[in-house]
């Protein structure tokens, strides 16, 4: 049984190591060392059954891909909480320059200017939120 | 592809080998499928919420994974039962008579 492992070690070389491609692996282990018992029940000799299983196996990219996959939507909530992040830290400023306004300054309105420039953050961000949905 | 793993699956909870065993037996050996296609497979359906799976009882000195179907999965390949018959009524038509 010995080469079979190591013809499944030697599949997932290339994928990145994970809790998920462990499971993964030992599930797929299994079923090979069960399909050899099969096919040495009916009559092969174990080299040659251990070959047939490893041959039948096909192309480990599908697996990889699927694997791969999941690391995506990780990505999507980060960009989700960046602009949660963005809107609630632009409309903090601009209260701040609001209120420094109208306390010190009420016959004179500015805080229009600074409000466009720090608009900029939220915005930027909801376009990278937008791409990424 | 999806559709059929997902069909034996919902007769009754299956693990791997035993779901490309069945598909020999039923193709009578005229389709086999290849264990990378069926792991991808599993971790799609995973993935998207159709089947669930649970370690077994202890065979052969280790646990088996087995799957089982989930009510999303079942409303799933009804929808998917549907839209084959509409399929292949379709095509049907075109290709009858040659």
């Amino acid at each position: 049984m010995k080469t079979l492992k190591q013809h499944v070690d030697a599949l997932f070389k290339n994928i990145p190591d994970s809790e998920e491609k462990e499971t993964i692996k030992q599930e797929i282990l299994e079923n090979l060392e069960e399909k050899v018992q099969d096919l040495m029940g009916q009559g092969k000799e174990e080299e040659d059954a251990i070959n047939k299983a490893i041959i039948e196996f096909g192309d480990i990219d599908e697996i990889k891909q699927e694997l791969l996959q999941k690391t995506i939507p990780v990505k999507k909530n980060m960009s989700k909480i960046n602009l949660g992040f963005s809107i609630w830290g632009s409309l903090l400023i601009i209260s701040l320059f609001v209120f420094a306004n109208f306390y010190y300054t009420p016959d004179e309105i500015w805080f229009v200017y600074p409000t466009f420039v720090v608009l900029w953050w939220p915005l930027s961000m909801f376009f990278y939120w937008l791409r990424t949905k | 592809m999806d559709s059929i793993i997902l069909r034996l699956i919902s007769e009754k909870d299956r693990y791997g080998y035993e779901i490309s065993k069945e598909i020999s037996e039923r193709t009578s050996d005229r389709f086999h499928i290849k264990e990378a296609t069926l792991y991808a497979v599993f971790q799609r359906l995973h993935r998207k919420e159709l089947i669930e799976s649970y370690y077994g009882s202890i065979t052969h000195g280790s646990k088996r994974k087995y799957y089982r179907i989930t009510p999303l999965g079942r409303a799933y390949l009804h929808e998917i039962a549907k839209e084959w018959q509409e399929t292949k009524d379709i095509i049907d038509l075109f290709m009858e008579g040659l």
